[in-house]
């Protein structure tokens, strides 16, 4: 398998004032294509520092990032949003939904974003589908549960097929069924579509669905 | 509803409201005033334009759009009359008054007789005008003034209506030269003197022979005066296009504060739009567009509400109204304009948001 995320000895020291606050210190990791990857940790120790370094969200202060061949950290702002938008899907804990559109709403903007004339509701409707989301493709965000309202972010993530899926806590807000719904979904478009996860979590639990475990403490890989 | 730029202005209808009220007034604004202008300058062109002289003799500094003097003596209609290639003369007073309720109304003040044979005019109810008596148009007639009722004319003078005439021809009321001088105190003075000749092709002939006969007076070819009624009103040019500017400034300033709390309130959103991909190019342009409805929805309104206001106005006043393609264009290039360049700086604004303080903004 290939390496599709490569960081090398990343550093981001946040400036707080006059105060710098360092987030990390120095870390380096290497994902492979398809690998469904768990980043655990306290509070505060960086996981998502390191996620947002990932996703090109931020820049990191000292190192080096490459996705998918591309080296993040060489790049502009503007050649970085283009990086994201084709090859990295976010999932938050807070589902970030748009409120005022539909789950098709939601999806369809994802695609008019991506561009590539990507109006696709097959596929659209087979992610819905394989989401069990079908018969609430017309909700809005708030007439929908919170399970159900993530897995409309998880179809959003995935719906223009990005070889990455970023998630900050996916289960974060979820009750114990729907998060181990969510998970599921997780795994099956892992292993169906072989796109490479990396899941921040707090929860054991979801930390098992993976297929490794990443440790982080105070910035560092541990 | 999957069109985030609908969605959105759906989602605060009453801060759309405003926000199209705001452009909508700035276009009201503009059609209004400058159907104003036009309005009233057409509807002076077409009364003038009923005038058969050819030839208007004054004194060199009268205005005779909005002349309310007379100093010009009737002396001269005889010696005009004797002039070859003269077929009339007729003298008029022509006088200028704050009207009771808004603006300025007219009053002329002829020898009916030879007034009202010039210029092709009859009298299609009542008679001519005896002292204390007025005639006027259908379009005056038309707002409540039937023959036998009565009209105040320079404010507290009450006229009875002896007669309506028609075509409509220079003011709307016409009285006897004899009552206007009375009135004024201007014994054998008139504002003005038609003079009709007997062949047009000869008018400038005609004119350089009264030149010649009486120097230093004022002749005017009555076309010229026809040509320049828009122009001859100070400033009027400068006042519109000011308001034209203002009206964009307006438009542009509504727009700006509804889309920078519009982008506050959505910092999340946009952050959102910044983690899925889009780029500084496509948050800018979702906003304009949000932007750009709500300017052309304003326009719509801006429109609807200049043709409500401009007709009661008239019914209330009798201002006439007259809305141009021109004007009208102008005016939905101001809201658009004004609309998209308001836009811009919240735009580019949200635009430069840095994702993850937008994605962690509460």
């Amino acid at each position: 398998m290939a390496t599709i995320v490569k960081a090398d000895n990343l550093e981001k020291v946040y400036r707080i004032g006059k105060v710098d606050v360092p987030a990390l210190r120095g870390v380096s990791l290497a994902v492979q294509e398809g690998e469904f990857v768990a980043v655990m940790g306290p509070s505060g120790c960086g996981k998502s520092t390191m996620l947002h370094l990932l996703g090109g969200l931020l820049t990191p202060t000292k190192g080096r990032i490459l996705v998918d061949g591309e080296n993040l950290t060489a790049v502009s702002d503007a050649k970085r949003t283009d990086i994201r938008r084709r090859k990295i899907g976010f999932v938050f804990q807070r589902f970030n939904l748009f409120p005022t559109l539909t789950a098709e709403g939601n999806l369809r903007l994802a695609e008019r974003i991506h561009g590539n004339g990507a109006d696709d509701p097959d596929r659209r409707h087979e992610i819905l589908r394989m989401l069990h989301l079908e018969d609430k493709m017309h909700h809005k965000p708030l007439e929908l549960s919170g399970g159900e309202q993530q897995r409309v972010a998880l179809a959003r993530a995935v719906v223009n097929r990005p070889a990455i899926v970023l998630a900050d806590e996916p289960t974060g807000n979820l009750d114990s069924e729907n998060s181990e719904l969510v998970l599921k979904m997780f795994r099956e478009l892992n292993d169906r579509f072989n796109q490479t996860i990396i899941m921040i979590t707090h929860n054991p639990e979801a930390a098992a669905a993976c297929q490794r475990i990443i440790q982080m403490r105070d910035g560092h890989i541990v | 509803m999957d069109s985030l730029v609908v969605s959105n202005i759906r989602q605060r209808p009453l801060r759309s409201a405003i926000s199209i009220l705001g452009v909508a007034l700035g276009v009201a604004l503009v059609m209004l005033f400058t159907g104003l202008a036009r309005g009233m300058s057409d509807d002076l062109q077409k009364r003038s334009s009923n005038v058969s002289a050819e030839i208007i003799f004054t004194r060199p500094g009268s205005t005779q759009i909005i002349a309310s003097s007379a100093n010009v003596s009737t002396k001269y209609v005889p010696l005009l009359q004797a002039i070859d290639g003269v077929e009339s003369v007729t003298p008029v007073i022509r006088y200028v008054y704050p009207s009771g309720s808004f603006g300025f109304d007219q009053v002329e003040g002829v020898e009916w007789d030879s007034f009202s044979k010039m210029n092709n005019i009859r009298l299609i109810q009542g008679h001519a005008p005896s002292p204390d008596e007025v005639v006027i148009d259908e379009t005056k007639a038309s707002r409540n003034h039937p023959v036998g009722s009565t009209l105040k004319v320079f404010g507290d003078r009450v006229y009875r209506v002896a007669g309506i005439y028609a075509p409509e021809s220079g003011a709307r009321v016409k009285m006897t030269l004899a009552s206007l001088q009375d009135e004024l105190q201007a014994p054998n003075k008139c504002t003005l003197i038609y003079v009709k000749v007997k062949n047009p092709s000869e008018q400038l002939l005609v004119a350089k022979r009264i030149n010649e006969a009486l120097p230093g007076n004022k002749i005017q070819p009555t076309r010229e005066l026809f040509a320049t009624i828009e122009s001859s009103i100070p400033g009027l040019t400068i006042f519109l296009r000011m308001l034209v500017g203002l009206a964009a400034i307006v438009s542009a300033l509504v727009i700006m504060l509804a889309m920078h709390t519009t982008i506050t309130e959505r910092t999340r959103e946009i952050g959102i739009l910044k983690a899925m991909g889009a780029s500084r190019l496509y948050i800018i342009g979702e906003i304009e567009r949000e932007a750009l409805l709500i300017s052309f929805l304003g326009l719509l309104v801006g429109f609807a509400l200049a043709g409500i206001a401009g007709f009661g106005i008239h019914k209330a006043t009798g201002l006439i109204f007259e809305f141009g393609a021109r004007w009208g264009l102008t005016a939905a290039a101001i809201g658009l304009l004004g609309g998209a360049l308001g836009a811009f700086y919240p735009a580019a604004r949200a635009a430069n948001l840095d994702p993850v303080n937008a994605l962690a903004y509460e």
